[in-house]
């Protein structure tokens, strides 16, 4: 029964990644959905990315104090920030908000017959569906991941000049040396943008299918649409946790 | 449509032999006695219903047709099931809940497959269909869905024009124009319901607007699933005189799901009886009265 669920999980991700390509576009549906996950998760991704920095940088202090190397904060901050924490809080936090939310919506329209009336229409919902929110959450991830990263230093760059006295110009330069430390692809992308943009784009798309899987498969009524959402968030952040770590061993492998 | 299954119980037994068996039976006094008493209750839905088979006239030509049809979830239902809607004809599938009507009508949109047997439409075997395939024999046919199921993120006009605008290359003007012809079918008002949202709307309403999203596309074939549940008995009359309407003028061959015997008996050409995983009886609504089956007769009498 698992291993079928698991053949499912990955055939409506293959079908769902090959009508991103095929006529009709949903292009309404897409602006739609990314509208949806922007709204809902803005708000919790800033606020959580800009105590994530200030808590970074507070860690740091004391630790670089013992060396006397607080200066170099901000390469620490934008290091964790970019490559890690970012990527995979906004994750989690989407996951929660928006997985949740896509495994809901489906959820009840199968209660409801919408999804078998989308078939009896001669419309296939992983294409009208799934899809749909797949690209937005592609697309999304990355843009949220990119903002919580930006407060995130910027919550670093305050504890750093309130509580430890780095000039601001100093703080940003040492996230900029950081930041072309690790090199560029292409002479002008820094490394470090490559890894911390991958990450979010394979996490929206665990995020969609997986609360598009759990939607779609939902069973007996309104009850049913409860399990289906509380099940997204679990296994979409346990996904999440752990392709991050495969992820970040292949990232390492290919760019250092 | 060489190898047609003998249909003895889908072809309306001659009256004349029907009055025959009656009036031989043992116990002939008592079912004359309970005819009798239908005809009392719904004498006003047979003639009805009279009238309609005379409209379908005789229309041999299968258009839906389920051929020995067997089905198991983790329990049997269905078995040996046969069942054909003639060109024009209103087939009423009654039975008690639980039974697999619905299922039926999945069957047909093969939304489901059967385990063993054959589902035609339009004389096309669809069983072994690909998905894709499947997606476009489904739009020879309009589903009305118990609940309506209405896209709930979309206005009642976009409902209404989803199949114009995923299967036909008509403009905007001219799907608007279809859109009010069909809300104005359904006795809707178009300037006063299109921009609503589903979520505004009464039970009867939806189901309006479900039958106008079915028919949109001008189908051939109409399936309803228990289109009068849940509705006060005047909104049931009004969905009941729709469907009428709708095999009356469009001439559409439908399949209805019902347990609301007294609508049956209004529109069906032929009732056919489910119960325990078999079509327990197949005839017109006339022969349905006249029937000595017990079970026939313990349905109609407990509704
Ligand atoms: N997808 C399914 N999986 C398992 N059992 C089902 C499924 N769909 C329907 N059933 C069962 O099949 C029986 C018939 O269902 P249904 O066709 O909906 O009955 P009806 O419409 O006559 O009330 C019911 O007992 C129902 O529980
Ligand atoms: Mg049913």
């Amino acid at each position: 029964m698992r291993v079928l669920a698991v053949q499912q999980y990955f055939g409506l991700a293959a079908k769902a990644i090959r009508f991103i390509f095929a006529r009709p576009f949903y292009i309404g549906d897409v602006i739609q959905q990314m509208d949806e996950i922007g709204v809902q998760s803005l708000g919790i991704v800033l606020l959580t990315g800009f105590f994530t920095g200030m808590v970074l940088a507070l860690q740091t202090s004391v630790q670089m104090a013992q060396f006397g190397a607080t200066m170099y904060i901000g390469r620490l901050v934008t290091a964790s920030m970019i490559r890690e924490l970012g990527p995979v809080l906004a994750a989690i936090l989407v996951a929660g908000r928006v997985g949740s939310g896509i495994a809901a919506q489906i959820g009840s329209m199968r209660v409801t017959e919408q999804i078998d009336a989308l078939n009896t229409l001669g419309v296939d919902p992983i294409k009208k569906l799934v899809t749909p929110r797949l690209v937005a959450a592609l697309v999304m991830m990355p843009v949220l991941t990119i903002l919580s990263d930006t407060v995130g230093i910027g919550g670093g760059n305050v504890i750093a000049s309130v509580y430890v006295g780095i000039p601001t110009t100093l703080y940003w330069r040492t996230v900029w040396e950081q930041v072309a430390s690790s090199g560029f692809v292409l002479h002008y992308i820094p490394t470090d943008f490559v890894q911390g943009l991958i990450k979010p784009f394979v996490f929206g798309g665990i995020i969609a299918i997986t609360g598009c899987f759990f939607g779609i498969n939902t069973k007996g009524g309104t009850e049913g649409v409860g399990h289906a959402t509380t099940r997204t968030v679990v296994v979409a952040s346990v996904l999440i946790l752990v392709v991050d770590y495969f992820l970040t061993q292949v990232l390492l492998f290919l760019f250092g | 449509m060489t190898d047609a299954p003998d249909d003895t119980k889908g072809a309306p037994a001659p009256a004349a032999s029907q009055e025959e068996r009656r009036r031989d039976s043992d116990d002939g006094p008592r079912l004359r006695r309970a005819e009798d008493e239908l005809r009392a209750r719904f004498g006003e839905e047979l003639r009805e219903g009279e009238e309609a088979q005379e409209r379908v006239g005789v229309s041999r030509e299968a258009i839906v047709e389920l051929q020995h049809v067997s089905l198991s979830f983790d329990r049997p239902i269905l078995e040996n099931v046969s069942l054909v809607a003639r060109r024009g004809e209103t087939v009423v599938i009654a039975g008690e809940s639980g039974t697999g009507k619905s299922t039926i009508l999945k069957l047909i949109l093969r939304l489901l497959q059967p385990d063993s047997g054959r589902v035609l439409i339009d004389g096309e075997v669809i069983n072994d269909v690909t998905y894709e395939e499947a997606l476009v024999i489904r739009q020879k046919m309009g589903m009305v869905f118990q609940g309506a199921a209405l896209f709930d993120s979309m206005s009642v006009f976009e409902n209404v024009a989803f199949p114009l605008r995923e299967h036909t290359q008509l403009s905007d003007e001219e799907i608007e124009a279809r859109v009010r012809e069909k809300l104005e079918f359904v006795d809707l008002e178009p300037d006063r319901v299109m921009e609503q949202l589903p979520a505004q709307l009464s039970g009867g309403m939806k189901k309006r607007v479900g039958i106008a999203r079915g028919m949109a596309a001008n189908p051939a074939i109409m399936l309803y699933d228990e289109p009068t549940s849940g509705l006060d008995p005047l909104t049931t009359g009004t969905i009941t005189r729709l469907i009428i309407k709708l095999q009356r003028e469009l001439k559409v061959t439908s399949v209805v799901v019902t347990h609301d015997i007294r609508s049956a008996f209004r529109m069906a050409t032929r009732i056919a009886l489910l119960a325990e995983r078999k079509i327990v009886f197949s005839g017109s609504p006339e022969e349905m009265t006249a029937s000595q089956d017990r079970y026939v007769q313990d349905f109609l009498g407990g509704v």
